[in-house]
C-alpha cells in the first residue's frame, strides 16, 4: 500500500513514516501542512493519507478540511486523521460528507503498528476506523433514560465495535463468533435502539454515532 | 431689591404703556381728516389708503406695545412704538385743524421712521447694537435725518415750497428763510431715506443669510417685512426724485403708499410673532425650571435644556479633572462637538473650574438659560450631572478593567493549552515512540520488554491525563465549533446526565462564548458536587443577550460560585443564583 503523511512536528511524522516502512508499506511522499498535503496526493494518488489534525497555518482544524477535500476529489484515497483530541464533532464532521475510507485516531495509537496497520487495512477494505476512546466515550456518557441499558452485554460490545467502523466479518472475527450471529446482533440492536438505518450500509457508523450524541 | 424694582417698574408699565399707545392711536384717528379736498393725507384720498395707514400703524404699535412688556424684547418693543409713532408723524403734519406747532414739529421728524426700523433691525434680537460700527451707521442715519428735518423745518417756508401740500399755512419753527438750502436739504433727506433703505435691505438680507436655521427661523419674520419696508420706502425716495411734485392721487404714489403700509404691517405682525415666541420660550424655561427642582432623571438634562430652550440638536459633555477629558451625561466619550455652521459651544464654569461644555446653535446665547435666572439652577443640575457622569465613566472604566483582565486570563488559557499540546504532548508522544523502539529491541529479554511495555502505558496515561487537562484549561473545540458543539462534548464527558434542551447555534465573541461555557461547565461541577444526578442547560440569544440558564436535582446550593460572577460582570452580564438554579445573561451584541 502507497501512503503520504501529513504531519507539522517532524519527530511524530519521522516516527510514522519509519514505523509504515517496517511494516512494508511505501511512503511516497511527506508534508508539512494542508496544501503540501493536497498537492503530494495529487501527483501520488496513493492509497492512503495519514494526517494530522492540527497544522500550519491555522493550527486548528486544517487536516479535517484537507481531509474532506481529498476525500471529495481522490475517492480511491482513505484519510485516516490523527487527533490529540476527544472529540465527536470532528469525527461526526469526517464522516458527515465522506462516510467510508476514513479514519480519525488518537495520535499515540499510530505508534502501535498493530492499530496503525489495521487501520490502514480497513481503509483500503472501504470501512471506517473511529478511536476505540471516543467510541467508549459515547458510550459511557451519563444519561437520564439510558437507550444502552434496553442491550444486553454482548449486544453492547457488538454496538462499540460497529461504532469503531468494524464490518461484521472483522466483528466476528474479534469476538470468535459467526458473521451471522453478530448481523443478527446488529439487527436487534438497530431495532431496540430505533435507528431506521441500513444496518448492513457504509452510514451505519455515521448513524451509530450521531445516535449516541444526540440522545441525553 | 433690583428684582422688586424691576417688577413694580413693569407693572406701571403694564398699564401706562398700553393707554398711551391706545391713546395716541385714538388721537392720530380722530385727527386724520379725511373730508379735505385737496387731501393733505393720504388717508384722505381713498378708504383703501386709510384702512392701509391705520393698520399698518396700530399693527405696530400694537407689537411694539407687546414687545416693550416682556423683559427680553422691551427695547426692541420701544423702537417698534417709536417707529409707529414716526409712521403716522405724515397724518399729523395733514392734520387740516391742528395746531401749526404741531404739524411743524411732526414734519420735522418724519423722516425719522426709516431710521427707527434700521435701529430696530440692527438691535435683533435683544434691543442692543452689537458692534461699533453697527453702532456708527446707525448714530450717522439719525443725525441725518436730524440734520435735513431740523435744517428744513428751521429754513424752509412751506408757502414757497412748489411741492407742498400736506401743510402749506406757515412756519412757527422759521428761524431764517433759506429757500435754497431747504430745497437742497430736501434732496439731501430724500438720498438718506434711499441711503438708510439700501442699508437697511443689505443689513437685513446678510443677517439673514449668515444666521443659522434655528436663529433664521426666529428672525425671519422680522428681517423679511424689513426687507420690504426697505424696498418701498426706496421706491418712496425715487418716485420723489423723478416727481418732487407728489400727488397722493395719483396711481404711482397712492400704490407705493399702500405698499409701504403692508411692509410696515408685516414687520408688526414679524414683531408681535417674535414676542409670542418669546413667551413660549419664557414657558419652556419656567418648565426647565420645575424640571430642574424635580430633579431630572440621570443624563436627561440636556434632554431637558434641549426642550426648554427649543435647540433639538443641543449638547452637553462633562468634565473630568482628574482624567483631564470630557466625558457624555452617560460616562461614555462624549460625540464630538461640531463648531461652526451655526454651532458654537459654551463653557460652564464653577468658581473657576470647569464643569461642563454645551454645545447649541449659536444664535441660542441670545436666549440661552445659562444667561437667564435659572442660571443657578441649571448650573447645578449641571454640576449634579457632572458628578454622576464621572461616577459612570469610573464604572466604565472599571467594568473595562475587569473585561481586559477577564480576557488576559482567557488568552493566557488559551496560550497554555497550546503549549501543552504543541510542546508536553509532543514529547510525550516521542517518549512513547522510543518506548516502542526500545520495545521492539529488547524482544528476547522478556523482563525487559515488560518493564517497557509498563512505561508505556505509563506514557499513553500521561497523554490522556494532559489531553484532559488541555481540554479543561481551554476547550479547542469551543473557539473552532463554537458554543453548541462545545457543550455536547462537556454534556458527554460530564459526571452526570446532562440535558442540553436548547442550544443556540450562533456564534458569538470569544470572550462571550467562554463565559458561557464555563458557566455550564461550573454548574455542571457544582451540581456533582452536591450530589446532582441531572442538569438542564439552555442558552439563547435574546435582546443582545446571551442566555444561560440551569437547572439541577442536586442538594440546595451553598456557593456563590463568586469567580464566576465576576467573570459575567467584568462582560456587564448579571447572575441570579437560587438553591437549584442558575441564570445568567451576558451582553452579546
Amino acid at each position: 500500500l502507497r501512503v503520504v503523511v501529513a504531519d507539522d512536528v517532524m519527530l511524530t511524522r519521522e516516527g510514522i513514516v519509519r514505523l509504515l516502512r517496517e511494516a512494508g508499506f511505501e511512503v511516497v511522499g511527506e508534508a508539512e501542512n494542508g496544501t503540501e498535503l493536497l498537492r503530494q496526493v495529487r501527483m501520488h494518488q496513493p492509497d492512503a493519507a495519514i494526517v494530522d489534525i492540527r497544522m500550519p497555518p491555522t493550527h486548528t482544524d486544517e487536516g479535517l478540511a484537507a481531509a474532506q477535500a481529498i476525500r471529495a476529489d481522490h475517492p480511491a484515497t482513505g484519510v485516516l486523521i490523527l487527533s490529540s483530541y476527544v472529540e465527536p464533532s470532528y469525527a461526526l464532521r469526517l464522516l458527515e460528507e465522506h462516510p467510508e475510507r476514513v479514519g480519525y485516531l488518537l495520535k499515540e495509537r499510530v505508534f502501535d503498528v498493530a492499530i496503525l496497520v489495521d487501520a490502514l487495512r480497513r481503509l483500503a477494505d472501504r470501512e471506517t476506523v473511529i478511536d476505540p476512546t471516543i467510541v467508549s466515550h459515547l458510550l459511557g456518557r451519563r444519561r437520564r433514560f439510558d437507550p444502552l441499558e434496553e442491550l444486553t452485554e454482548r449486544e453492547r460490545e457488538v454496538l462499540s465495535l460497529v461504532a469503531e467502523g468494524l464490518s461484521n466479518g472483522a466483528i466476528a472475527d474479534r469476538l470468535y463468533v459467526a458473521q451471522r450471529t453478530v448481523e443478527a446482533h446488529v439487527k436487534q440492536i438497530f431495532m431496540k435502539l430505533g435507528l431506521d438505518a441500513d444496518p448492513s450500509s457504509n452510514r451505519r457508523v455515521l448513524a451509530v454515532l450521531a445516535h449516541l450524541r444526540i440522545r441525553a | 431689591m433690583d428684582g422688586y424694582n424691576r417688577i413694580a417698574r413693569r407693572g406701571v408699565a403694564t398699564v401706562a404703556v398700553p393707554a398711551l399707545a391706545g391713546a395716541y392711536a385714538t388721537a392720530v384717528v380722530a385727527a386724520t381728516d379725511v373730508a379735505v379736498d385737496p387731501p393733505t393725507t393720504y388717508a384722505a384720498v381713498s378708504l383703501t389708503a386709510h384702512a392701509a395707514d391705520v393698520a399698518a400703524g396700530v399693527a405696530l404699535l400694537v407689537a411694539g406695545v407687546a414687545a416693550w412688556l416682556e423683559p427680553r424684547t422691551g427695547r426692541l418693543g420701544a423702537l417698534a412704538v417709536l417707529a409707529a409713532a414716526a409712521w403716522f408723524l405724515p397724518d399729523w403734519e395733514g392734520w387740516s385743524g391742528g395746531p401749526a406747532l404741531a404739524r411743524s414739529v411732526a414734519a420735522a421728524l418724519a423722516p425719522l421712521l426709516l431710521v427707527v426700523v434700521l435701529h430696530l433691525v440692527t438691535a435683533l434680537p435683544r434691543g442692543r447694537i452689537p458692534s461699533r460700527p453697527a453702532l456708527a451707521v446707525v448714530a450717522a442715519a439719525y443725525a441725518l435725518a436730524g440734520v435735513v428735518g431740523v435744517g428744513r423745518a428751521t429754513l424752509g417756508d412751506p408757502l414757497l415750497e412748489g411741492s407742498c401740500w400736506r401743510y402749506c399755512v406757515g412756519n412757527p419753527l422759521l428761524v431764517h428763510r433759506a429757500q435754497g438750502v431747504a430745497e437742497a436739504l430736501d434732496k439731501l433727506g430724500l438720498w438718506t431715506a434711499l441711503a438708510v433703505a439700501v442699508v437697511l435691505a443689505a443689513t437685513s438680507w446678510r443677517r439673514l443669510g449668515i444666521a443659522s436655521a434655528a436663529a433664521r427661523r426666529r428672525l425671519a419674520p422680522v428681517l423679511a417685512p424689513a426687507v420690504a419696508v426697505a424696498a418701498a420706502d426706496a421706491a418712496y425716495a425715487i418716485a420723489l426724485l423723478r416727481t418732487p411734485l407728489e400727488d397722493p392721487r395719483t396711481k404711482v404714489f397712492a400704490t407705493i403708499f399702500v405698499l409701504r403700509s403692508l411692509a410696515l404691517f408685516a414687520l408688526g405682525a414679524g414683531l408681535a410673532y417674535t414676542v409670542v415666541r418669546a413667551r413660549r420660550v419664557d414657558a419652556a424655561i419656567a418648565h426647565l425650571g420645575r424640571a430642574l427642582g424635580e430633579a431630572p432623571p440621570p443624563g436627561r438634562l440636556a434632554e431637558t435644556l434641549a426642550r426648554a430652550t427649543g435647540d433639538p440638536t443641543l449638547d452637553v459633555a462633562y468634565w473630568l479633572p482628574d482624567e483631564q477629558r470630557y466625558v457624555g451625561p452617560d460616562g461614555h466619550p462624549p460625540t464630538e462637538f461640531a463648531t461652526g455652521g451655526g454651532r458654537a459651544v459654551t463653557q460652564v464654569t464653577r468658581s473657576g473650574r470647569p464643569v461642563a461644555a454645551v454645545a447649541h446653535d449659536a444664535a441660542l446665547v441670545e436666549w440661552s438659560p445659562l444667561d437667564l435666572e435659572l442660571a443657578p439652577a441649571v448650573r447645578l443640575a449641571l454640576e449634579n450631572e457632572r458628578l454622576q457622569a464621572e461616577a459612570l465613566a469610573q464604572l466604565h472604566g472599571l467594568r473595562e478593567s475587569r473585561a481586559r483582565v477577564v480576557e488576559a486570563r482567557d488568552d493566557e488559557r488559551r496560550r497554555l493549552e497550546r503549549d501543552l499540546h504543541d510542546g508536553a504532548q509532543q514529547r510525550l508522544l516521542a517518549l512513547s515512540y522510543d518506548l516502542r523502539l526500545a520495545h521492539a529491541a529488547a524482544d528476547a529479554n522478556g523482563d525487559l520488554a515488560a518493564i517497557l511495555a509498563a512505561a508505556q502505558e505509563e506514557a499513553h496515561g500521561a497523554i490522556a491525563d494532559l489531553r484532559e487537562l488541555a481540554h479543561g484549561i481551554f476547550p479547542a473545540i469551543l473557539a473552532e465549533a463554537g458554543l453548541a458543539r462545545a457543550l455536547t462534548t462537556l454534556a458527554e464527558s460530564a459526571p452526570l446526565a446532562v440535558e442540553l434542551e436548547e442550544i443556540t447555534a450562533a456564534r458569538h465573541p470569544d470572550a462571550v462564548e467562554t463565559a458561557a461555557y464555563l458557566t455550564v461547565a461550573e454548574a455542571i461541577a457544582d451540581a456533582d458536587a452536591r450530589g446532582g444526578s441531572v442538569v438542564t442547560a439552555r442558552v439563547g440569544a435574546r435582546d443582545g443577550r446571551l442566555v444561560v440558564e440551569l437547572a439541577d436535582d442536586g442538594a440546595p446550593r451553598r456557593s456563590d460560585l463568586v469567580h464566576l460572577a465576576d467573570r459575567i460582570g467584568a462582560l456587564g452580564g448579571s447572575i441570579e443564583l437560587d438553591a437549584r438554579t442558575l441564570r445568567a445573561e451576558i451582553p452579546c451584541a
